[in-house]
């Protein structure tokens, strides 16, 4: 996603990783519409969602990318790693095998992605301390080591959640823009489209 | 890609167990057919489950990393493990078990050179040459699916040549083109000039509609003149052998020789070849940043499967990569598919079932013995790394042998496409070619082949005088580029013979044929459902639809 140099609006595709249940759409709907569901569907039948963020006098257009339920069988396509500025790993607080499977999802990206991929780890469900299994302690030394940026949120009371993706647009913002020499056009259906155009070969 | 996607971790043997266990359509192989019908069934509202016994998407249309072709050609056929198949006549089960057997549609790999570094990063494409027409049906499926978000496209920029009397030409192919060409003679750009007009003027009339009548007046073209072989019309416009070699083999994409000489194969109509005219002609500027009729998808042909896949995905159809279907289950009563036995073990119910075509389809009445009654039309390809471009100062062309151009004997075109680092295929400073024809036999097959990269590339990169290829149009002389590494191989092209079986990847330039198969399944699977509705394009949330490049 190339930047917008004119007026500081830089577009960036977020991706979202985790288990099947650590929260990820719960994260973006909290984020992106304000809202919170307390049985989220598995699928929210959206290929993404767009969502703008001020950082001082720049702008970065989220397109956040939902993994539509094909993380559950471990069948992500390669494309949908493709061009991420951004990503965040999700994992449940109250479950230590998201946990674990979390820190497949970064060894996972660091294979795919590219490595200025500004990478965030997030501990979901942070409402839900009495239950918690993963400490606080190992997840931010973990998140130290890999070079990720690492909060507890909770998509449930809004903790943290904006502040999540503020920071990952802070990042964004100090690094180099995501130079993208080699973008090519995206399809789109225009409305001059005419069966024969003026400089076809039958003209 | 061949890239463990989504998390490793998992070992072949370690199936999941897949939840639900019913489904109203099940597909296996994430080819590009089996993936734009899960779209269009998801989009339709049914339960889909798509798995794949790949570790990556694509199947038959995937587009590998290099180190993962010679593996992919030679495997992919014999039976699929099946754990407990046999013993599996159980009695509280209401169908029967019949394995299923996969099959290499790939034969007489032969490689040569040496591959070049940074081969992970070359990406090589099963189903090439092949492109998207800017207008064609896979382009509008792209569109309504909403699959086009996720597909990069860029343009071959540098057009068509033609290989004529042992040089290069450009095709005209439009009034700049034409204008703009030093090869042609006054005379043969007026008359093909005068010819474009007149099947222009057709086109618009035909597509005004009927209404305006179907006289002369009408501007369309008389319906005998429609019936007449192609060949003939272009001789009755006085075109010359190479303005109609043009015209047939680089504009129709004829595959085989019009001249009648081989009594054979199949003579285009005139409708037929103003039908593909017509395609190309309002493929030219369809997009803005498209140069030319045709476009070709970033990373690879393997891109266009994986966007139909996350469309189905995100209209709840479930995906499970890694497994392999090795059987089906028969209701004997019925004498109909009633589901399949993955490599798990778990048997999944379902209404319709579809398989890729590296899957044996057994009959219902005959199980494991179903041999193709006629020989299958076979295709050969040929994939090259080369040093430097075949045409000057352009990064992505094709380029059309037409028949007889090799040899006398030669009765089918051979097309050549090249793609450069710009569509993320191989690191800068390296091309990617690929070649096909439609042979009877392999050995004719892959001589024609041969012979075209003999004529387009040196295998030394030196001064050697042969070195050089004419560029008419540029009046000069060009180094050829070197050929680096090569790929020439055969591919069996087999027609489904069941409802239940997806098209293959065949011989033309484009999906036209194979979509249109992929629309004839849909409307059996589907027969009230319209096939992936404009409006079947997920919703975007807070989408200011600003894609436009």
């Amino acid at each position: 996603m190339a930047a917008n140099a004119g007026n500081k609006i830089r577009n960036a595709k977020l991706v979202l990783l985790g288990d099947v249940g650590a929260g990820k759409s719960s994260l973006v709907l909290r984020f992106v519409k304000g809202q919170f569901v307390e049985f989220q569907e598995s699928t929210i039948g959206a290929a993404f969602f767009s969502q703008t963020l001020a950082v001082n006098d720049e702008t970065v257009k989220f397109e956040i990318w939902d993994t539509a339920g094909q993380e559950r069988y471990h069948s992500l396509a390669p494309m949908y790693y493709r061009g991420a500025a951004a990503a965040i790993v999700v994992y449940d607080i109250t479950n230590p095998a998201s946990f674990t499977r979390a820190k497949k999802w970064v060894q996972e990206l660091q294979a795919q992605g590219n490595p200025s991929t500004v990478v965030a780890l997030a501990g979901n469900k942070a409402d839900l301390l009495e239950t918690r299994k993963v400490q606080i302690e190992e997840a931010k030394t973990y998140a130290q080591e890999n070079r990720l940026f690492f909060m507890e949120t909770s998509a449930k009371t809004a903790i943290n959640v904006n502040d999540i993706f503020y920071e990952i647009a802070k990042r964004l913002l100090q690094g180099q823009p995501a130079q993208n020499p080699q973008a090519g056009m995206v399809l789109t259906q225009r409305p001059n489209e005419r069966l024969v155009s003026a400089s076809s070969c039958c003209s | 890609m061949a890239d463990e996607p989504g998390g490793g971790g998992c070992s072949l043997q370690d199936y999941p167990t897949i939840d639900p266990t019913s489904f109203d359509v099940v597909l296996c192989g994430t080819g590009l057919p089996e993936s734009v019908l899960a779209a269009a069934c998801a989009a339709a509202g049914k339960t889909v489950l798509h798995v794949d016994p790949n570790p990556f998407y694509g199947s038959l249309f995937s587009s590998l990393p290099l180190p993962s072709l010679p593996s992919f050609l030679s495997s992919s056929s014999g039976s699929v493990p099946s754990p407990s198949s046999s013993a599996t006549t159980l009695s509280t089960t209401s169908y029967a078990v019949v394995d299923l057997h996969r099959r290499s549609l790939y034969s007489e790999v032969e490689t040569s050179g040496t591959v070049p570094e940074l081969s992970r990063r070359i990406t090589v494409d099963l189903v090439g040459p092949r492109v998207l027409y800017c207008a064609d049906e896979g382009v509008d499926l792209l569109l309504r699916s909403g699959g086009s978000h996720h597909v990069e496209f860029k343009s071959v920029e540098g057009g068509t040549l033609l290989y004529w009397e042992g040089g290069l030409y450009p095709v005209p192919d439009s009034r700049q083109a034409i204008f703009k060409d030093t090869t042609l003679q006054l005379k043969e750009k007026n008359l093909l000039f005068r010819f474009f007009k007149l099947v222009q003027t057709h086109i618009a009339a035909s597509s005004a509609g009927a209404e305006v009548g179907e006289g002369e007046a009408s501007g369309k073209l008389p319906e005998e003149d429609l019936d007449l072989p192609f060949i003939e019309f272009l001789k009755k416009q006085h075109l010359s052998p190479k303005m109609r070699a043009v015209v047939l083999y680089a504009i129709a994409m004829a595959d085989y020789g019009q001249d009648g000489a081989h009594s054979c194969e199949k003579l285009l109509t005139t409708r037929e070849g103003i039908k593909t005219i017509a395609l190309y002609s309002s493929s030219i500027g369809r997009f803005a940043n498209a140069e030319g009729a045709f476009i070709y998808p970033m990373y690879g042909h393997g891109e266009l499967p994986q966007a139909f896949c996350r469309c189905a995905a995100v209209k709840g159809a479930l995906y499970v990569l890694r497994m392999p279907a090795t059987a089906l289950l028969v209701d004997e009563g019925k004498k109909r598919y009633v589901g399949t036995r993955l490599a798990s073990g778990q048997d999944i119910l379902c209404q319709q079932l579809i398989l890729d075509p590296s899957y044996e389809i057994p009959s219902l009445d005959m199980p494991c013995n179903a041999p193709v009654s006629n020989s299958p039309r076979k295709v050969a390809r040929g994939i090259c790394i080369i040093s430097s471009s075949v045409k000057q100062d352009s990064l992505n062309v094709l380029v059309v042998f037409p028949p007889k151009s090799l040899e006398e004997e030669q009765v089918a075109a051979v097309r050549v496409l090249q793609l450069s680092s710009n569509l993320a295929v191989c690191p800068p400073g390296m091309f990617m070619v690929y070649l096909s024809t439609p042979c009877a036999d392999a050995f004719t097959g892959k001589k024609y082949i041969n012979k075209a990269i003999e004529i387009l590339f040196t295998t030394k990169a030196s001064d050697d005088p042969e070195g050089h290829l004419e560029i008419t149009s540029e009046n000069n002389k060009e180094v050829k580029p070197t050929l680096i590494w090569s790929c020439v191989y055969v591919q069996e092209i087999t027609e489904g013979t069941t409802t239940l079986s997806c098209p293959m990847p065949d011989e033309n330039l484009d999906y036209r044929s194979i979509l249109e198969s992929t629309k004839k399944l849909f409307a059996e699977i589907c027969p009230n459902d319209e096939f992936l509705p404009r409006n079947s394009a997920p919703k975007y949330a807070d989408d200011d639809s600003d894609s436009a490049e």
